[in-house]
């Protein structure tokens, strides 16, 4: 009788702090995509560097205009000889692309996620804005005075990655650190974050992310960013983006 | 005499040779361990040969040396089950550390143009599979509309498809080939799987030199042993023969490894070749060694030396001469070094002879066995050598018509010989490799590869346009079914956009395109990092010489014409390094053969202080590859890497029954005058040692016809063939000849 007791005591006891541990990193998962889509909108000039195993470097630059989390308007403006290309991604998954030489704005079907985006160490599902907590399911795995690392598991069996190792910052809930692994559960891509905070929100200033087998690189960081101007949609339709004035 | 109190010196110092050989035996035994397999014939061509240079750069800048493919055939690819084994076949070389991108069916890039722009996606969602008819119908038209599938990805028939991996740089290339066959041959699908590709072929060819070496070594040992047993009849002349065959291995081996050489497809067989030669010369020292004992045993050992010191030096001297000629006119550097460490290890192996034997005679004490001797001499000499000194003086016109009707049919024989510098010829019909080869060429268009670099703006329209000139000018020649280049997929996405495959004129739309294409892992196959150097990739079908000659014609024609400044174009790739290496084959044969018998008749003559003797003494051999060749010809074995060696080895070798008979028949000539008597002691005492000699060095060589590399089954069979003819020549042909001379000059 007592042993069946404490048997049904340690289940209910571990069933309630597994509850407990998925209920509070949904919460904390769910804190920081909020965090990262704070502010109404966005504007930045971001820098590309993608570094080569020989430690050759190329940069690209563009101006980022972004409303709520879905609406994002790069347009390129380094190299001179892409100067010019925007990409503006809508929600559900539409981008067009328009590239001046060709004068009309195309829409890019991207059937494969998981393939890079335009030669960074990024895929295209990384830089989708797609909340975290929608994609994967997490788990706390450890946690000490200054973060908690989580483990998290997609939940879309299409997805490149096995897991995400996530470190988050246990003050402000911002991403620190993003271990990849594969589907093969090798661990191959590794995001570091430097986030700085500008009036009421935080932002990544500093994104690095390192294909680890590759040993190629790519940098973004964002200057000038301004928050909350009060973006006009029109900036977002895709018959703007013809024009070379935003 | 000098000689007499050098051999004295060498038997006096018989602790100290005996000590040397052991300490260095030891210390190059433990280099030997060092020593790894390099079957990579790339990396042997030779960089003076500027389409060879271009194709190692070509291969390192744009990564194609490091592509292997696995052939997947059934009854009908587009089936979703077959689809399944394809992508887990690509997972799984994905999964294999050192493989650095796999592109199949399952997971190609497709582009395309949509109603409302440009799709970039999957050509297959590996995640949903095409399942029903339609489906798979669809999957099956999209391979077939496009030119950059059809026939590349998958074959016409449907039969069969292809995962292309390429490895990472600086990977030992043996262990991930070795990965790919055991993790993918551990799916065990139903479908057949081949492998191909250079990273797959020089597996496949290391493991064949492998398994030669462990199998091969061992049989070749044995076989002479058990000829040493039925000549000597004792233990010691078993044992010592080759016991210095085995160190003069280890120390050739040994420095190869020291020195940083790599055991090539050619250098593998030093072994077993110097197995075979390398035991002649002690047999000679034991045999001398053994007839001195039976009259005076205490200083039988330095009389003996004395006595065989100088046929033992050129005896070896003309082996080296063989080796050494291969350095004259050889294409490829491994068939230089092979001639060289061969050379070497002949020299080491005719050293111990020489040293190390008399020591071992002289510190063992031991004792020659006379009955036994005495028999076999008698059996020898009563059933072959006496009728054929008979028939000799009967009938010395006749033989030497014989041989001159031999001489013409082989040298109608000679016209028909075939050169063969195709890879796959070194694999058994039924070899997996050579079914694979089989595929490639019925299926995908061959696997020779050809790459036409193109230095210039690679976002250049003209250069672009030239590169597709290029392309469409290639594919109107029947051995070539298709190309792919950077300029292709330029004006694949230009048409996926604006509905037309041009390349674009203004040059600002290129550089736009590029922004789609940049940082995809497949670019680095067609373009630099800079846009500088873009080449054309295809492959070449046809084995056959001269349509890779009018190719090359073909192409040069359209280089010369459109070459210019801005857009330099160069062609290069493995039909045309046949072409070199098919004329070096012939150049490098005629210049080897030329050398060594120059080499041997200046040799002979000087040492036997006679020209005449020198020109008689190269009549058998050069007869004997006459025959050579004529068995050649008129057989189909064709002249390759390994069969071009033969002649020049078996020049080396087979010399050595001329110099014998024919510094017996001077010796005894300038003693008694006596033309019979000459003739007779040549044949009867030189004659025994020489088909002794002949019998234990074709027997290592025929090992080799059991050898999984079918060239080096010929070379041992052809070895062979020429050690007969050329022992048959000094027996027969020499004897006859120098009786007619010599009646002459009497009567």
């Amino acid at each position: 009788m007592n042993f069946k007791f404490i048997i049904l005591f340690s289940t209910i006891l571990f069933w309630n702090s597994a509850t407990m541990n998925s209920q509070n990193a949904e919460d904390l998962l769910q804190k920081m995509d909020d965090l990262i889509a704070a502010p109404t909108d966005r504007e930045a000039t971001v820098i590309m560097v993608m570094t080569d195993k020989s430690g050759k470097e190329k940069i690209r630059e563009a101006s980022l205009k972004q409303k709520g989390r879905f609406k994002k308007l790069y347009r390129y403006t380094k190299p001179e000889k892409q100067a010019g290309i925007a990409t503006l991604t809508l929600p559900d998954n539409v981008i067009w692309l328009y590239m001046p030489a060709f004068n009309k704005p195309m829409r890019i079907s991207l059937l494969s996620k998981n393939q890079a985006f335009s030669g960074t160490d990024f895929s295209q599902e990384d830089m989708s804005g797609l909340p975290y907590s929608d994609r994967y399911t997490p788990k706390i795995i450890d946690s000490n005075s200054e973060n908690y690392k989580l483990e998290l598991t997609p939940k879309n069996k299409k997805n490149k990655y096995s897991k995400i190792i996530l470190t988050l910052d246990k003050t402000h809930l911002f991403p620190k650190k993003m271990e990849y692994f594969d589907k093969n559960n090798k661990y191959f891509k590794l995001a570091t974050y430097a986030y700085d905070k500008q009036g009421k929100y935080w932002y990544a200033k500093n994104v690095l992310m390192k294909s680890i087998l590759k040993n190629h690189s790519t940098e973004i960081t964002f200057k000038s960013i301004k928050f909350d101007q009060d973006l006009s949609d029109d900036l977002f339709l895709v018959e703007n983006l013809k024009l070379k004035k935003d | 005499m000098n000689l007499v109190k050098f051999s004295k010196n060498i038997v006096s110092l018989k602790w100290f040779i005996i000590l040397l050989v052991l300490v260095s035996t030891l210390y190059l035994g433990n280099q030997t361990r060092y020593l790894t397999i390099d079957a990579d014939i790339l990396q042997s061509l030779p960089d003076h040969d500027l389409d060879a240079k271009l194709l190692k750069q070509i291969g390192k800048e744009f990564g194609g040396n490091n592509m292997g493919v696995i052939i997947l055939e059934t009854d009908n690819i587009y089936q979703t089950k077959v689809l399944e084994h394809i992508q887990v076949i690509t997972d799984t070389l994905t999964n294999i550390d050192g493989i650095a991108s796999v592109s199949s069916l399952t997971n190609i890039i497709n582009i395309k143009g949509g109603e409302y722009g440009i799709e970039i996606g999957k050509l297959v969602d590996e995640y949903e599979l095409p399942e029903s008819p339609e489906e798979l119908q669809s999957l099956r038209n999209n391979v077939l509309s496009n030119e950059m599938y059809r026939g590349s990805i998958v074959s016409d028939d449907d039969t069969s498809s292809l995962i292309i991996f390429t490895l990472e740089e600086k990977v030992d290339v043996k262990k991930v080939a070795d990965l790919v066959i055991h993790k993918t041959e551990a799916l065990r699908f139903p479908e057949k799987l081949y492998y191909i590709g250079s990273p797959m072929l020089v597996t496949y060819i290391s493991n064949l030199m492998r398994k030669d070496l462990t199998n091969l070594l061992p049989i070749a040992f044995l076989v002479i042993a058990i000829i040493l047993f039925l000549s000597f009849r004792s233990v010691v002349g078993v044992i010592l023969p080759l016991l210095t065959a085995v160190i003069s291995i280890i120390w050739t081996l040994g420095i190869m490894s020291i020195l940083g050489f790599k055991m090539s497809m050619i250098s593998n067989n030093i072994p077993i070749i110097l197995l075979a030669i390398g035991s002649a010369y002690s047999i000679h020292v034991i045999n001398r060694i053994n007839q001195i004992g039976q009259i005076n045993t205490s200083e039988a050992t330095s009389t003996a030396l004395s006595q065989i010191l100088i046929p033992v030096s050129l005896a070896a001297i003309t082996t080296i001469i063989g080796f050494v000629s291969f350095i004259f006119g050889a294409y490829l550097e491994m068939i230089v070094e092979f001639g060289i460490f061969t050379a070497l290890g002949t020299l080491f192996a005719s050293l111990l002879a020489l040293f190390f034997v008399p020591a071992i005679f002289e510190v063992f004490k031991i004792k020659t066995r006379k009955k036994d001797l005495e028999n076999k001499k008698a059996f020898l000499s009563e059933k072959f050598l006496i009728p054929l000194n008979k028939l000799l003086f009967k009938h010395p016109k006749t033989i030497v018509g014989l041989w001159l009707v031999l001489i013409s049919i082989s040298v109608v024989g000679i016209f028909f010989i075939n050169r063969s510098v195709d890879i796959q010829e070194y694999f058994k019909k039924d070899n997996p490799t050579r079914l694979a080869e089989n595929i490639m060429v019925e299926k995908f268009g061959g696997t020779k590869p050809i790459f036409v670099l193109f230095k210039g703006n690679m976002q250049s329209p003209e250069v672009l346009k030239k590169m597709i000139q290029a392309s469409e000018y290639m594919e109107k020649n029947p051995d070539i079914n298709t190309s792919m280049s950077f300029a292709k997929l330029i004006s694949e996405l230009n048409f996926a956009l604006t509905n037309n495959r041009r390349i674009p004129d203004d040059i600002e739309k290129i550089e736009q395109l590029w922004f789609l294409l940049e940082g995809n892992e497949g670019m680095s196959r067609f373009v630099n990092e800079d846009l500088t150097e873009g080449i054309i990739i295809s492959k070449f079908k046809s084995p056959d010489n001269e349509s890779k000659k009018e190719f090359a014609k073909y192409m040069n024609d359209f280089i010369e014409k459109n070459s210019t400044k801005d857009c330099e174009i160069q062609i290069t790739g493995m039909p045309f390094v046949d072409i070199t290496m098919d004329q070096s084959l012939i150049n490098s044969q005629i210049g080897s053969i030329l050398i060594a018998i120059l080499f041997v008749i200046i040799f002979v003559g000087m040492i036997l202080r006679s020209w005449l003797s020198g020109i008689y003494a190269s009549i058998p051999i050069i007869t004997a590859i006459i025959i050579l060749f004529g068995v050649m010809g008129l057989t189909g074995i064709s002249l390759n890497i390994a069969t071009v060696l033969v002649a020049s080895v078996a020049l080396g070798i087979g010399i050595d029954y001329s110099i014998h008979i024919i510094s017996h028949f001077n010796d005894s000539i300038k003693e008694n005058k006596d033309l019979q008597k000459a003739i007779q002691d040549s044949i009867l005492i030189s004659g025994k040692a020489i088909i002794i000699n002949v019998i234990s060095v074709s027997a290592g060589f025929l090992v080799l016809v059991f050898s999984d590399m079918v060239p080096l089954q010929y070379f041992g069979l052809l070895i062979s063939i020429s050690m007969f003819s050329s022992c048959l020549g000094a027996l027969t042909l020499l004897p006859a000849i120098l009786i007619l001379v010599n009646r002459k000059k009497t009567a």
